[in-house]
């Protein structure tokens, strides 16, 4: 049981797959102009990490070492076609807003990374805890980054303004702004790390 | 189909909506290969090769395999298994005829099917050239065309980025922003000027 | 004699420049535009020109203290950023703009790279790009000149763009800053006597400028209106910042190539740039853009560009 939490807790801040693996950026950075992308991105991606860490976990063994790459992307493919699919049906909003990053959740090698260093090593339980630290991890960087660029580049929050009179600085609403933002919090974040040791 | 629209393509292929810069894909790889030009070029090429020609085959796949049997909803699956074999073909091809290219480029050719960039320009050339189920006139000549600029866009913003980099290396940069934070601000300016580029008319 | 035999590595020759003489003489060289800047478009300009350079060396000195580093504002590299910035900035933005993009200057612009001597960009259009994109409404809002209160105008450029040129401004107004335009572009008479000094002194040479102006002047020429070789190519060197450009921000030492031969290169670059997004970009003026992006191709044009080692 102690393990499963270590499992679990680790993808949050000791091993977060976006500032300290920096893995999967290209969503991160695509979709985090609001918060409500934020989340929505992140629950995609840790529906797709999460089903394919559990199939991978259970069928390791009957994949042929040479070609199991190939394997967990067709598995990867399914699940993210399952999340297309249903995020077309019941949020077509979300679903315009995201675009061509949620088909390429396929190729976020945060996922497919999950898959060859942790769920083919491993059992179901522990692939199952992993796979939710490691998405919960992923959406919090995401809720954190979209949040900055959110009340930055527009001054609101989950849509409601915050401060009056606030001139939001536009660039962080734009892709410049997202590299600027996770450049300096990736610094900021060396600058703590570098403090502590 | 005509020449603006190709100048068009190319302009904000390679400018404003830079695959790297502005659309994220192919990001890992611009930050992990970028240290020195000499690798940058080289996976550059494979980049630029392996994205035209998957522009071609999934726009095959997608015309006459996927759209004809109402399967568009196994467009991700199949253009990313399409694209994982390709570039398996190409792997083969190259270790057998040429060892020296092999070396060259050969360890970052499984990268690529992983790269953002090559699925995500397939995804773009179905979502922009082909509307609600139908092709545009001309368009499998605009995805072949959009694949070659993005290659271009992705090779411009590597060859800068690792030149930028392989400066940097003499220089005293703070210990916190060593590599990968600095690599993303470098990143955000070289974004931010690309903008000039942005609202252009012919 | 001791002190006659001082062993050191190259170089041997002494004089007596140094890098805050330099800077603190190309500080001065910016004075007469700033100075046309103020008699134009009144105090305001002058409160903008403070600002930003008050910004700039706090920011540069407060990071210095943060990240223990040597506090170096007093070789006036930061009041430079801080000026220049000023200069590329309309004269009505509110106070806290030119603040806000000289602390983004010296961060992003040259702290985050190490210092002095070592950034890529130039940390005035660094920060002048992100005001550009950050605060569209304020940045494209020109007072018109000599009215000192209120009254806007667009820039000639702005106006060529839209289409609504109607009468030909006068050459002379615009050599000599009766438009609308950001502080320090205005008054070409000013900004060549300060590039005089430069030139004269032997801090910048010629070859980055005059390929820039010629390159951008060429291509407006050809392809500047709607008949090939009918563009007004004076007037495209006159209006918009070509000429602080040209001498002020091309040639930073730092960030423009070591040999004339990619001196040459930038320059071309730059006006091809500049020329490109003035005939068919979004907007009216590119200067920035375009000194961003070759500075961004610096280390490029220096790998192919530089003196080969003999035996190499």
């Amino acid at each position: 049981m102690k393990t499963l939490i270590k499992e679990f807790t680790k993808g949050i801040i000791k091993e977060n797959p976006t500032f300290v693996l920096v893995l999967g950026l290209c969503p991160t950075l695509a979709v985090s102009v609001t918060v409500a992308n934020g989340i929505g991105m992140g629950i995609a991606a840790t529906f797709v990490l999460l089903g394919s860490s559990v199939i991978v976990s259970l069928i390791k063994d009957f994949i042929p070492g040479r070609i199991r790459i190939p394997c967990y992307i067709v598995i990867i493919a399914t699940f993210v076609t399952i999340a297309e699919m249903s995020m077309k049906a019941y949020s077509p909003v979300l679903d315009r807003a995201l675009g061509i990053y949620v088909p390429l959740i396929v190729v976020n090698c945060m996922v497919l990374g999950r898959a060859e260093a942790f769920a083919c090593k491993n059992n179901l339980a522990s692939s199952f805890f992993d796979g939710l630290g490691m998405g919960l991890g992923f959406t919090l960087a995401l809720i954190l980054i979209s949040a900055i660029r959110e009340f930055l580049g527009s001054g609101q929050l989950l849509g409601h303004t915050l401060i009056k009179g606030f001139e939001p600085i536009f660039v962080f609403g734009m892709p410049s702004g997202a590299l600027l933002v996770i450049g300096l919090l990736l610094g900021f974040f060396n600058f703590l790390k570098n403090r502590k040791t | 189909m005509n020449l603006q629209e190709f100048l068009t393509i190319f302009i904000s292929a390679v400018f404003i909506y830079n695959v790297i810069l502005s659309r994220f894909l192919g990001l890992c790889s611009f930050i992990a290969i970028s240290k020195e030009t000499k690798p940058a070029l080289a996976m550059s090429f494979a980049v630029m090769f392996v994205i035209t020609m998957s522009s071609i085959i999934t726009w095959f796949v997608y015309r006459f395999m996927l759209l004809p049997f109402n399967l568009t909803y196994l467009r991700t699956i199949s253009f990313i298994l399409v694209i994982a074999t390709f570039v398996q073909l190409v792997e083969m091809v190259i270790r057998k005829f040429s060892p020296q290219m092999y070396r060259a480029f050969g360890i970052y050719l499984p990268l690529i099917t992983v790269n953002c960039a090559v699925l995500g320009v397939a995804v773009l050339n179905i979502d922009m050239f082909f509307v609600s189920g139908k092709q545009v006139a001309g368009s499998f000549y605009y995805s072949l065309f959009q694949g070659i600029c993005v290659g271009l866009g992705y090779t411009l913003a590597m060859l800068l980025m690792s030149g930028i980099r392989e400066r940097l290396e003499l220089c005293n940069v703070p210990k916190a922003l060593k590599d990968f934070p600095l690599a993303f601000i470098i990143g955000g300016i070289l974004s931010l000027s690309f903008m000039g580029f942005s609202g252009f008319k012919f | 004699m001791k002190n006659n035999l001082i062993v050191s590595g190259s170089p041997h020759i002494h004089k007596k420049e140094s890098v805050s003489r330099i800077m603190w003489t190309v500080a001065l060289s910016t004075i007469p535009a700033g100075i046309a800047g103020v008699i134009i478009f009144g105090l305001d300009a002058l409160w903008i020109i403070l600002a930003a350079t008050i910004a700039a060396v706090s920011t540069e000195w407060v990071f210095e203290l943060i990240t223990r580093r040597k506090v170096t504002i007093l070789d006036g590299s930061a009041v430079i950023t801080g000026i220049l910035l000023a200069y590329n900035l309309p004269s009505g933005v509110p106070l806290w703009l030119p603040v806000v993009g000289a602390i983004f200057s010296i961060i992003v612009g040259k702290a985050v790279f190490g210092g002095l001597g070592q950034n890529i960009f130039n940390p005035a259009l660094v920060g002048r790009v992100f005001l550009m994109a950050s605060w569209p409404k304020y940045m494209t809002t020109f007072p018109k000149p000599f009215s000192y209160d209120a009254v806007t105008s667009a820039t000639p450029l702005a106006m060529l763009k839209e289409g609504k040129i109607l009468e030909h401004i006068p050459y002379l107004d615009l050599f000599l800053g009766n438009r609308g335009g950001c502080i320090g572009e205005v008054c070409i008479l000013a900004l060549l006597i300060g590039a005089a000094i430069l030139l004269i002194k032997g801090y910048i040479t010629w070859h980055i400028p005059v390929t820039y102006i010629l390159t951008t002047a060429i291509l407006t020429y050809i392809f500047g209106a709607k008949q090939f070789f009918h563009g007004d190519w004076l007037f495209h060197i006159l209006s918009g910042g070509l000429i602080l450009g040209a001498f002020f921000m091309a040639t930073d030492y730092v960030a423009t190539p070591l040999t004339i031969k990619g001196q040459v290169i930038f320059g071309i670059g730059c006006g091809l740039i500049t020329a490109v997004i003035r005939i068919w970009g979004g907007y009216p003026e590119g200067v920035s853009y375009a000194i961003l992006m070759m500075n961004a191709a610096t280390p490029f044009i220096d790998r192919y560009t530089k003196n080969r080692i003999y035996g190499t």
